[in-house]
């Protein structure tokens, strides 16, 4: 790999949101050869290859180091790996992107505000109905480790694609963990987020890979990448080590 | 993983039909559940804490399997599988690979996929013989493989419930206590809670609720919900009905009513909590602390020595045999007796066999009640390892 490879989603708002921030940052990011392929170059940053990858793939690029850097959400690494704290390093919060993880139950559960309410209606639930309630997500490892730090173990989780927050009322789970913005989907699904029900507030980050074959040359390209983006981040959102 | 040598399979086939003879010897009928297995018995018994270490996977139809993590529940749903009846009496054993999933690596002593040599026996009425010849055969079995000195480790999940008895905690407190107890986190909160004066409730949890909520006044409480609802434009979705909501306000409305925990009691439970050593001097030392208590030994105690008794009677030699209050605590679905054998060739963490009463495991893989249910199941490549080592 002569080049620093560089992943940045393939389509959708998180696609354009990148395109708009390195614009802002003077960097021009242009497609290399037919407009429906997959590679791409940065105009005054000759070094690095761009690599448009779906977002969901992002973190496994990174994950494997088959990519040096990649923009993606943290909600997205910290949920397909397992040791992101060794596998990776985030070197800018970008400032778009953002949405939080979060449990929610339906509204009508008053008598439930936080893990510990969930906690105390689990045994209860489960002698009425013969199983764990259950919690239909897409993020099975955050929610795992967020529960699991709480000493929460009764629950079962369902695998969820998408329309997360319709699960509770069609029947097919009791509570869901899924990222919200505004929130707004959720009460109109007639769901509530818990008191204590924040799981991670993620937003986009660029984001190296420990696992890539890295040069002296590379890192100081990456850094000059980093310093350009770091000066247009509209919201001043910290970086993260 | 372990490097496979043609003598290191051999070793552990000649060791598991030693195994196997001693099993079969003493009447255990010769078993061999399939090795994929249904997720959703696992999960539902053990929780997703499994799901961590088990080998899930979706089939090209949808269905959740996995690779058998043990071989008691496979055991427990081949049984209801070939009987009507579920208490109806038998006994069976198995040898055969499990496979768990080792978040920090596999290693020889903790592989991905190990060979487990086991025993399980439903419907006995009689509790303590049945757990004195489960723990004696497995021992009579690794005595027959040439280990010599293995060491027994036994807990008593039941025995909790007689100290609650004996502390004379109420009977609310009591039935929490109990559910908390298998989960050392909870159960820490749980006691400093029931210390400090009433429960209190989140304070997301609506007050105008909780003073509403009588249990005298069943109807009317679950009226004034359903105006909060109505009131607030809240719609009732989900699986939880009225009535179940209703119920656990109220639970909450009497935690707060309730008395807190005396601190005579609270010092009786972490005090029991704390017994461990030798088997023969821990029930002394248990008995010493319910002597003081408000409503005495209570039964628990007999069953205790009694135990002992029967397994001194089937040849187990008491001086190698300790006793942990806490031991069994986190494993999954053990209700009574736990037990463990270890060798001083291996490490506490790696113990040779485990053990115990689990007589709601049965009903969580589909019978209609509990089954008196006890089982034992041997590591294999540890059990050869400890041999081998012993040997030298």
């Amino acid at each position: 790999m002569s080049k620093l490879t560089l992943a940045i989603p393939s389509k959708g708002r998180l696609m354009e949101q990148t395109t708009d921030m390195f614009a802002r940052a003077g960097l021009v990011v242009r497609k290399v050869g037919h407009v429906r392929g997959y590679r791409g170059e940065i105009d005054g940053l000759p070094d690095i290859d761009v690599a448009y990858v779906s977002s969901g793939e992002i973190a496994a690029a990174l994950k494997a180091g088959s990519v040096h850097l990649g923009i993606t959400g943290e909600d997205l690494i910290r949920e397909n790996i397992s040791d992101a704290a060794t596998r990776i390093r985030f070197l800018q919060a970008l400032g778009f992107g953002f949405a939080d993880v979060i449990v929610a139950v339906p509204a009508c559960w008053v008598d439930v505000a936080t893990v510990h309410d969930l906690e105390d209606i689990a045994l209860p639930f489960r002698r009425l109905h013969g199983r764990w309630p259950r919690v239909a997500t897409k993020y099975v490892n955050l929610t795992r480790r967020f529960f699991g730090s709480k000493g929460f173990g009764d629950y079962r989780i369902i695998e969820s694609a998408g329309a997360t927050e319709g699960a509770p009322a069609a029947g097919m789970a009791e509570l869901i963990v899924d990222i919200t913005t505004t929130g707004e989907t959720l009460r109109a699904n007639g769901l509530k987020i818990l008191d204590d029900g924040i799981i991670l507030k993620s937003q986009a980050n660029l984001c190296a890979s420990n696992a890539a074959a890295w040069t002296p040359e590379f890192e100081k390209i990456c850094a000059e990448l980093a310093a350009k983006l770091s000066a247009s981040v509209p919201v001043k959102a910290t970086s993260r080590v | 993983m372990t490097v496979e040598t043609t003598r290191n399979l051999e070793a552990l086939a000649a060791q598991a039909q030693t195994l196997m003879s001693v099993f079969t010897k003493a009447g255990y009928e010769a078993v061999a559940p399939s090795i994929i297995q249904p997720a959703d018995v696992f999960l539902d018994v053990i929780g997703e804490s499994l799901r961590a270490r088990t080998y899930v996977f979706t089939d090209q139809d949808g269905a959740e399997l996995c690779l058998r993590p043990d071989i008691t529940v496979p055991t427990c749903r081949l049984h209801l599988e070939r009987h009507a009846d579920p208490a109806t009496t038998a006994r069976y054993c198995y040898n055969g690979p499990a496979f768990r999933f080792q978040p920090q690596g596999a290693t020889a002593s903790h592989p991905r996929e190990f060979r487990q040599a086991g025993i399980e026996r439903f419907g006995d009425k009689s509790r303590e013989a049945a757990e004195a010849e489960t723990v004696a055969v497995v021992v009579k079995a690794i005595e027959k493989v040439g280990l010599k000195d293995w060491t027994l480790k036994l807990g008593d999940l039941g025995l909790f419930s007689s100290v609650l008895d004996a502390a004379d905690v109420s009977p609310n407190w009591k039935k929490r206590l109990d559910d908390a107890f298998l989960k050392p986190l909870s159960f820490r909160n749980a006691l400093k809670d029931f210390a400090s004066a009433a429960r209190v409730a989140s304070p997301g949890v609506p007050e105008e609720l909780l003073s509403a909520v009588r249990r005298d006044e069943w109807e009317k409480s679950e009226a004034a919900v359903a105006v909060y609802l109505e009131e607030n434009a809240i719609e009732l979705l989900g699986t939880r009905s009225l009535a179940d909501i209703t119920e656990h306000l109220m639970v909450i409305a009497e935690d707060r009513q309730e008395k807190p925990l005396d601190a005579s009691a609270i010092e009786l439970i972490e005090r029991y909590v704390g017994v461990t050593g030798p088997a023969t001097t821990a029930g002394e030392k248990i008995a010493a602390l319910l002597k003081g208590a408000k409503n005495g030994a209570g039964a628990a105690l007999e069953t205790y020595d009694r135990r002992l008794a029967l397994l001194a009677n089937a040849g187990i030699d008491l001086n190698r045999v300790t006793f942990s209050a806490e031991f069994g605590r986190t494993l999954a679905y053990y209700s009574g007796l736990v037990f463990e054998v270890n060798s001083a060739s291996l490490e506490e963490k790696s113990p040779i066999a485990n053990g115990g009463r689990y007589d709601g495991l049965m009903r969580a893989a589909g019978a209609q009640v509990e089954i008196p249910a006890v089982g034992a199941a041997i590591h294999s490549e540890r059990l050869l390892a400890a041999t081998v080592k012993g040997a030298q």
